[in-house]
């Protein structure tokens, strides 16, 4: 499916975090998963209790031009805190 | 004028890191405070050895003044600040005390004074050292004089003040009416974008409700407070069985109020009960499908903290909202108004008005607010109606 193809209908407020990985594939996720295990750790911030939902979705998301697309539902997301924290090239589109 | 005993008092002046923290304490020779200045003096302990207040050597302060550092001393320039500028500074502070009156010059010669000195090693700025702990020793034995803080006012100020090295205030309801917002999408990050967007004042409530418990489980209030430490959480269980368990869980996990079901057996909800109040949780009973509320109430030989009058999302559609409410005066009478009732279950800002009037103390509302697209304005619409003010908003903190 093409990004523009994709089915943006159930948003309600909800936005997608795009964020690029630092490395392609399967390893990129799991780097990308291990940087945000460090980001938490490191800041004393208890582990998000999603986090096992969490990257079973970032394991399956598509790839996208190097993006991955996250659905966040605040701009100051603890995602996009991590992102601007760890150097992500990332940008936030909104439906609202 | 200190007819026995002793006096205490304690002042935090300045700013860091040559902040000056002093605790003191103020008595007779014949009394505990000569016992404790003469142990104290005759048994240094390494890094805290004690020493006597001079104005300068040769000039000791009276009444006769003991420092303790409260930091270790782990070096030279650690000592150098004690016994200079923080010294001389408690000296100094004594010596006008008697001068202007706060200490009766009579007594000079019968009281002594143990003075507890904090220096942050950081410090560095002996004019700072200085000022700060002549201002906060003077301030702390005039508070001690007078026997500040009065008992009344630890009572008003215990729920109004923050302390600084927490940053945030505990809040025991004691100022209703509250707007309690109940999240029940099992869907955390969903969650975590409600949970920003909600209006930060002491009037809002958060539930974690019980669909998002069982999927994240009880941890999620943790990550709740992470996100606003200053906010009560409520971990919305609906316990049945095992009481003191669920009831430690939850407090474990950083609960504020911790809610059971008004179905549970007795034995479980008085444990429940029991549990809250060892862990310094709010217990909260909740009457969903409880046909007779006042009944259990009645039977239970400690009350609740919390009743909450709910209707169940699969019924408010076919039900009249008065008439589950029931009779909320009566309900606070056999708690002998010792008791906050919370109403739940379709609640909408045009009932507002009719929810308080009946008595509520707290308005339990989950989608209307948790599923608007703009989820701040809508808490704000219920805040607005509720007539509600921040606590101590428009005081200034300037008497002490």
């Amino acid at each position: 499916m093409g990004e523009e193809e994709v089915n943006e209908e159930e948003s309600v407020f909800h936005k997608k975090l795009k964020i690029k990985l630092k490395e392609k594939g399967k390893e990129g996720r799991i780097l990308f998963l291990e940087d945000y295990l460090d980001y938490l750790i490191r800041d004393n911030k208890t582990i998000p209790p999603d986090f096992p939902t969490f990257v079973r979705e970032i394991m399956g998301l598509d790839e996208r031009r190097g993006f991955i697309h996250i659905r966040i539902w605040h701009e100051n997301s603890e995602l996009v805190n991590f992102a601007k924290k760890k150097d992500y090239e990332y940008k936030i589109d909104m439906y609202d | 004028m200190i007819n026995g005993g002793f006096l205490v008092g304690e002042a935090l002046v300045g700013e860091e890191p040559e902040i000056a923290h002093i605790d003191l304490i103020i008595g007779s020779k014949k009394d505990a405070a000569g016992i404790a200045f003469v142990t104290s003096f005759a048994q240094p302990r390494q890094g805290h050895t004690p020493i006597l207040a001079v104005v300068r050597p040769n000039l000791p302060a009276k009444p006769s003044t003991l420092l303790v550092p409260k930091v270790s001393i782990r070096n030279l320039e650690d000592a150098e600040k004690i016994f200079g500028p923080a010294q001389s500074a408690v000296a100094k502070a004594v010596a006008d005390a008697v001068e202007e009156g706060i200490i009766p010059k009579a007594e000079a010669e019968e009281l002594v004074i143990i003075v507890s000195v904090f220096i942050h090693p950081r410090g560095k700025d002996y004019q700072r050292i200085y000022r700060y702990n002549y201002a906060a020793t003077k301030l702390a034995l005039t508070r001690a004089m007078q026997k500040f803080p009065g008992i009344d006012t630890i009572l008003e100020e215990k729920d109004k003040s923050i302390h600084a090295m927490i940053g945030f205030r505990m809040n025991n309801l004691k100022n209703p009416p509250y707007l309690e917002v109940a999240l029940d999408i099992p869907d955390w990050r969903r969650v975590e974008g409600v949970v920003r967007a909600l209006p930060r004042t002491d009037a809002i409530i958060i539930e974690a409700g019980t669909p998002l418990i069982k999927r994240y489980g009880v941890e999620v209030v943790q990550k709740i407070h992470q996100l606003r430490p200053e906010t009560v959480v409520v971990a919305d269980l609906k316990t049945l069985d095992t009481g003191n368990l669920e009831a430690r869980m939850a407090g474990d996990a950083t609960a504020d109020v911790v809610g059971f079901s008004g179905l549970a057996p007795l034995k479980t909800m008085e444990k429940f009960i029991a549990e809250c109040k060892k862990v310094g949780a709010l217990s909260l009973m909740d009457t969903l499908n409880v046909q007779e509320p006042l009944e259990v109430l009645t039977k239970l030989p400690v009350k609740p903290d919390i009743i909450e009058l709910h209707r169940a999302i699969d019924v408010e559609q076919i039900q009249n909202l008065e008439s589950e409410w029931g009779d909320i005066k009566e309900i606070k009478q056999v708690c002998d108004n010792n008791i906050l009732v919370a109403v739940a279950g379709g609640i909408r800002v045009d009932k507002v008005e009719k929810a308080l009037n009946a008595g509520a103390d707290i308005l339990v509302v989950g989608r209307a607010i948790t599923v608007a697209k703009d989820v701040n304005g809508a808490a704000r619409a219920f805040l607005q109606r509720m007539g509600v003010e921040e606590v101590d908003q428009f005081r200034i903190m300037t008497d002490f």
